[in-house]
Parts: C-alpha cells; sequence; structure tokens
C-alpha cells in the first residue's frame, strides 16, 4: 500500500515535472539553444496566474491559459528581437544571451513585484480523495490532469496540425525548409512562444500548491535540466518520461532513505542513465 | 628624465614610479583615514544585511521595516545626543539567501560605507558567513538568528539578541509536554522534520536531545532540503509515524505546503512550529482557517510590548513579526551602546555591549524587559515563547508569565 501510495504521488508530481520542462526540449529541439532562462519563464507564468486570481478573481487552473497566452506573446517577442540573432552564433554568445535573459527577468520581477512570496487560496488545496487507504491529492491530480491535456494537445499540434510538420522540417533542415516555402523565421517565433508558454502554464497549474516569488525559478531549473536531459535533450517524448522518472524516483526514494537524500539518488540514477544511454532514455526519436 | 617628458602625453595618467607610489601610498592609508572618519559628527553609518530577494526575502523584508521604523524613531527624538545628535544612517544590502554573497556584501559594506556596525542577516547560515567577516574586521555583529554556532565559536564581535536555537528546541519540546498535560495527554511519540540549513538542524537537535532527556520517543526525524518542490514523502512518512504531535521547523513555503498536506490527508495532530514560516502573516495569509490553532515557539512576541509595535501595524497593516521586533531590537541597543560608549567606534561599541545591560527603548520589548550579552554574546535574559494562531491573530500562549490567553490542545 505505501508502496502503491508513493508511486501515485511521483506519477502526479513528475506529470507537473514534465509539462514545465517540455518547454526547454522544445526549444532545444527546434533551435538547437539551451535556454537557461527558462525558469524565469515559470516564475512569470506563476506570477500572470496569481495576477489572474487576485484581481480578476479566477482560478489558476483557468488562469493557467491566459499565463500560457501572455507569456506565449512575449516569447514571440523575445525570440524575433533577440535569440534570432545568435542563432548561429557560437554557443557561447547564446549561453551569454539566456542567462543575461535569466538575470533580466528576475532582477524585472523583483522590482515590479517585490521580493514578496504570494500564494493562492483555493477550496480545493488542502482537500484529497481517498480510495481506501490512498489519498490522492486533488491540487496535485488537478495540476497533473492539465498537464496531461496540455502534453496531447501539444501532440495533435506536432503532429496533426501543417503548422507541427512545418516546424519539424524546420528542425531538421532550417534552409531546406526555406526552399519549400516555410517561413523558417516564424516557426521559430511560434517554437519558442510555445516552449516558453508551456512552462508559464505549468507554472500556473501548480498554484495551488506552491507560492511564487520572482527568485522561484532558482527552485526548479536544476529539475527542469535533469528531466530533459535524462528524457534525451530535444525529444518532447523523452521530457514526459523523464519527468516522470524524476517524480518517482524522488518519491520512491523517500521510501527507503532519508528524504534529504531524495535528490541523491536522483542524481545517481541520472549519472548511470548518461553513462549507460548518453543520449538519454528516448534520445533520437523526435 | 625631465626632457623625455615632453613625448610622453599628459602628466596625470603617465605611468611613473612616483605615481605607482602615491597610489600605493593612499591605498595603504584608506583604512586609517576611514577610521578616523568614525570620530566625525556626521551621521552614524549602520550596516544593514538581510536577504531582501531570494528563498528568504519576506523575512527580509519584514525585518527591514522593524529596522527602518526604530532608526526613524531614533532620528525623530534627536539623533544619538552622545555625539552632538548624529542621525543614524541605514546602509542596506542585499544578501539574497546565498551565504557566500552575505559574507561579500558585509565586505563591501565595512570597505566602502565605513559602517560602525551590522545588523543582520535573518537566516542562520547567512548570519554565519557574514559573521567571518565582521570578526575578521572587528566589527560589531547584531543579530537575530538563533542557531548556536553563533556563539559557540568564541568570536569576540557578535551579539545574539535571542536565545539560541538548541534553547528554542528544549522548550518546544517542554513547553508542550506542558500544555498536552494541562488538557489530560501525556505526551510519548512525537515527530520532527526540519529544513536543513543552520537554523532547522541546530533546533531539531534542541528537540532530540531533551526528548531523551524526558523519556519522549522521537518516532520521525527527517531533514529536508529548504528548496524543497514536494513535502508528499515527508506527510506520508509521518501518517505513518503514529506521532502524537509533529514539531516542523520550516521557513514560509515549505511551511505552507507542509500544513497543506497534512490537511490533504486528514492528518489532525497538533502543529508546533519551530518559528520561522510559522508566525508571520503570509502563513495565516496562505492557509486561512487552517492555520488556526498551530502553535509555535518564538524568541519574541509583540503583544508583550503593545505599546512599542502597534506603530508597526498601523504603518504595515499587520502584527509587527518577531523579526522585525528583533532586528528593531538590535538597533536599539546599538544605539544605546554608543550613547553609554560616547564614540561611534567599533571597539568601543563592542566593549560597552559586552559589559551593559540594556533596558530602554526596543529592549523592553524582549522577554526579561532588557538585554544582557554574556562574554560570549548571547543575550542571557531572552527566553522561548509559546505562540498560537487563535482567530486572526498570533497570542503568547505561554510560559504562563506572559500568557496573554489560555493555549487549545486539539489532540
Amino acid at each position: 500500500m505505501v508502496v502503491i501510495q508513493a508511486l501515485v504521488d511521483g506519477i502526479l508530481i513528475g506529470g507537473v515535472y514534465a509539462v514545465v520542462s517540455i518547454g526547454l526540449t522544445l526549444v532545444f529541439g527546434v533551435m538547437g539553444i539551451v535556454n537557461f532562462a527558462q525558469a524565469e519563464f515559470l516564475m512569470l507564468g506563476m506570477f500572470v496566474g496569481y495576477l489572474a486570481w487576485a484581481w480578476l478573481g479566477l482560478d489558476p487552473l483557468i488562469g493557467s491559459v491566459i499565463a500560457f497566452a501572455v507569456v506565449f506573446a512575449l516569447g514571440c517577442v523575445v525570440q524575433h528581437t533577440l535569440i534570432r540573432r545568435v542563432l548561429r552564433a557560437p554557443p557561447v554568445a547564446q549561453i551569454f544571451l539566456t542567462v543575461g535573459l535569466l538575470i533580466v527577468i528576475e532582477n524585472a520581477a523583483l522590482l515590479g513585484f517585490g521580493s514578496q512570496f504570494r500564494s493562492v487560496t483555493t477550496p480545493y488545496q488542502t482537500s484529497a480523495l481517498r480510495l481506501g487507504d490512498l489519498f490522492i491529492s486533488v491540487p496535485y491530480l488537478a495540476a497533473f490532469l492539465m498537464s496531461v491535456v496540455s502534453g496531447l494537445a501539444l501532440w495533435l499540434f506536432m503532429n496533426r496540425s501543417w503548422y507541427g510538420r512545418a516546424m519539424r522540417a524546420t528542425a531538421q533542415d532550417g534552409m531546406a525548409a526555406s526552399l519549400m516555402g516555410i517561413d523558417a523565421d516564424r516557426m521559430r517565433r511560434i517554437a519558442f512562444g510555445l516552449g516558453v508558454g508551456l512552462t508559464a502554464f505549468g507554472g500556473a497549474v501548480i498554484l495551488p500548491y506552491f507560492t511564487v516569488h520572482p527568485t522561484v525559478g532558482a527552485q526548479f531549473v536544476v529539475l527542469m535540466f535533469t528531466v530533459v536531459v535524462l528524457g534525451g535533450l530535444g525529444s518532447v517524448a523523452g521530457a514526459i518520461v523523464g519527468g516522470q522518472a524524476v517524480g518517482i524516483i524522488q518519491s520512491l526514494s523517500a521510501m527507503a532513505f532519508p528524504v534529504q537524500l531524495q535528490n541523491l539518488v536522483l542524481f545517481l540514477v541520472f549519472i548511470t542513465v548518461l553513462a549507460l544511454r548518453p543520449q538519454g532514455l528516448v534520445g533520437g526519436a523526435r | 628624465m625631465d626632457k623625455r617628458s615632453d613625448h610622453r602625453g599628459p602628466r596625470l595618467l603617465r605611468p611613473t614610479r612616483r605615481a605607482a607610489l602615491q597610489l600605493g601610498g593612499a591605498a595603504v592609508a584608506m583604512p586609517f583615514i576611514a577610521r578616523l572618519a568614525y570620530a566625525q559628527k556626521g551621521p552614524v553609518n549602520v550596516g544593514v544585511v538581510l536577504p531582501l530577494s531570494g528563498a528568504n526575502a519576506q523575512f527580509g523584508v519584514n525585518s527591514l521595516r522593524g529596522i527602518e521604523l526604530a532608526a526613524e524613531q531614533i532620528n525623530k527624538a534627536g539623533g544619538i545626543k552622545a555625539l552632538g545628535g548624529a542621525p543614524i544612517n541605514l546602509v542596506v544590502a542585499d544578501s539574497t539567501s546565498t551565504p557566500t554573497t552575505a559574507a561579500t556584501v558585509g565586505q563591501r559594506l565595512i570597505t566602502q560605507n565605513s559602517v560602525v556596525a551590522i545588523l543582520g542577516a535573518y537566516a542562520s547560515s547567512l548570519s554565519i558567513a557574514l559573521s567571518e567577516v565582521t570578526e575578521r574586521r572587528d566589527i560589531p555583529l547584531l543579530t537575530m538568528s538563533f542557531s548556536d554556532q553563533i556563539t559557540s565559536r568564541g568570536f569576540k564581535n557578535i551579539f545574539q539578541v535571542v536565545a539560541k536555537a538548541s534553547t528554542l528546541g528544549r522548550a518546544q519540546l517542554t513547553e508542550t509536554a506542558e500544555i498536552a498535560k494541562d488538557a489530560g495527554q501525556t505526551l510519548q511519540r512525537v515527530a520532527i522534520m526540519y529544513e536543513d540549513t543552520a537554523y532547522g538542524t541546530s533546533q531539531a537537535a534542541g528537540i532530540r536531545e531533551t526528548a531523551k532527556q524526558t523519556g519522549i520517543t522521537i518516532v520521525m526525524d527527517e531533514a529536508y532540503p529548504l528548496g524543497i518542490t514536494d513535502v508528499t514523502p515527508l506527510i506520508n512518512k509521518l501518517r505513518g509515524a503514529d506521532a502524537q504531535a509533529v514539531f516542523p521547523a520550516s521557513y514560509l513555503n515549505d511551511g505552507l505546503q507542509i500544513i497543506r498536506s497534512m490537511r490533504q490527508q486528514r492528518i489532525g495532530i497538533p502543529v508546533i512550529g519551530g518559528a520561522g514560516g510559522y508566525i508571520i502573516p503570509d502563513f495565516k495569509q496562505g492557509l486561512g482557517e487552517f492555520a488556526e490553532g498551530v502553535l509555535s515557539i518564538a524568541p519574541g512576541s509583540h503583544d508583550l510590548a503593545p505599546e512599542l509595535t502597534a506603530e508597526f501595524r498601523q504603518r504595515h497593516g499587520y502584527f509587527m513579526t518577531h523579526e522585525a521586533l528583533e532586528h528593531a531590537v538590535c538597533l536599539s541597543v546599538l544605539v544605546q551602546a554608543i550613547e553609554t560608549s560616547g564614540k561611534a567606534d567599533p571597539a568601543a561599541i563592542r566593549d560597552t555591549l559586552h559589559t551593559t545591560r540594556f533596558d530602554q527603548g526596543w529592549a523592553k520589548a524582549m522577554t526579561g524587559g532588557a538585554v544582557k550579552f554574556d562574554q560570549t554574546g548571547l543575550n542571557t535574559l531572552s527566553e522561548p515563547l509559546m505562540v498560537q494562531w487563535q482567530g486572526d491573530d498570533l497570542v503568547t500562549v505561554g510560559p504562563s508569565k506572559y500568557a496573554k490567553k489560555k493555549p487549545i490542545w486539539t489532540a
């Protein structure tokens, strides 16, 4: 029973880890850029969700859609004005740009919102479903379901729509895609917007159980990179598998070891996977 | 030399041996000149190092508000009289929530702003890092951090205005056993969980030791990382532990997550927090009715001195948190030390702090109504309080000589 409980908790939290990390892998997959500022877009999404709750009285689960839209738009602007310029630059320039972006966004948020912690109150955040001895946390379940829905929507978009195909074509060979009449710049804009938008969406859905403050990104950034590298950098399916793996490992390890060591266990597994399968669990398959 | 000099451009920029000597001499003399400045009548620079961003930002902001209130009151009342009415000038630096940054900004305050003393840095891990710098530079550091390590290293320039963590941990357990006994329950099995930086670790040690002495069994003993993103494994363990009460030492985000997850799993045993995140208004704001009845240990409380703390509530719309209160005490005690010694000189201030009993200004708001440091720098008069969320307010419920209301125990 205890094992099942830990598994369920791990799967639920893993779903959330997956959705906040998909964006990072998407941006890398389409553009070959590692976006170090990705976790800051998570923070922005949390703030949009929080403000939608505080000003408009919207539940964060609905606010997450607004968070997606706002940050998607912001992402398109960032791609057009900044990222586009370093696509062919040496990796060092790309790192400087995204790390710089991280610092700018974080400090802008500190200026704009102040450093206080903010927390929403919703009626369901302290309730749980009970199945026999099994407890399923409602805010975790809600966040998980929202993650599944967004993951499915992304999959449909990438595989069934013209835009998705055009985006994958751009990822495979930007020049060839352009020759086929695809506006590669536009595709990259949408890809970056989608990438950061999804992360922001994930940020908003965890609001019922997590507080937001301008430096919250730091709590997630290592986790996000672990998830995508574990699954296979650049692979959307990999991010989902990676997210689940991280959630379940953290949850199960806490049964045998002190909670303090959950990240030690996680990184031992991580190193082992990288040693045996450097391309990640689902590497190669995009 | 003079002949050639015509070809070398402007005199000032020429890299001659003489210029190098002048610059070097100036650099060597700087600290002495800066030290001379202490003796003058201008404003007295007091350094403030607090976590104004990052995981502990909330507490840094509260603390700063306390210090600012005390500084304004002092300046409005005519500044430091012993120095001809010199005003206090606060030089504030953000330590973020990283110990190395706390040390760096502390260093900067000392070298660039010639502060006579530093106040800060709320979190024990930050204060410990900061104190390495202040000790090296012989600048007094007044802190309200709890960790035992603060005053156990034989430092001469550190002053801890609150009881240390192991004392708080002991009181947390003995006071609780007392409250339970009054309600007809014998406390036998308890759970502890704590964030694993200096504050949580030393407080847990206090509880652990006291439990051993008093024959109480610890059925769960778990540390967790401060930036924890999912507390469910902790609460699952708690559910399986069959404890009568739980003693968590957390900051805000982890504290909120712990209580929410406990309520989800319908674990209704009493919670006795270890100060930190359990006794600030945001805790109540984030939890609403679920905060009701949560107990906590605290080194100070606003309701012991309503006449002093009311102005804070008026100004900011919430009660004066203990960290705001104790930081105001730090500044007030520092100013009293300058008044007594008659000099804004770090060494004189340090000696006065070690030898004087301070019972004016904000020092009255502490338990015992005064502050008196021993040779290690610990305030020997500070006693831990037990506080509880009742209605919208945090009230002192123990020990009985300080209690404003009766504790509520729901076993």
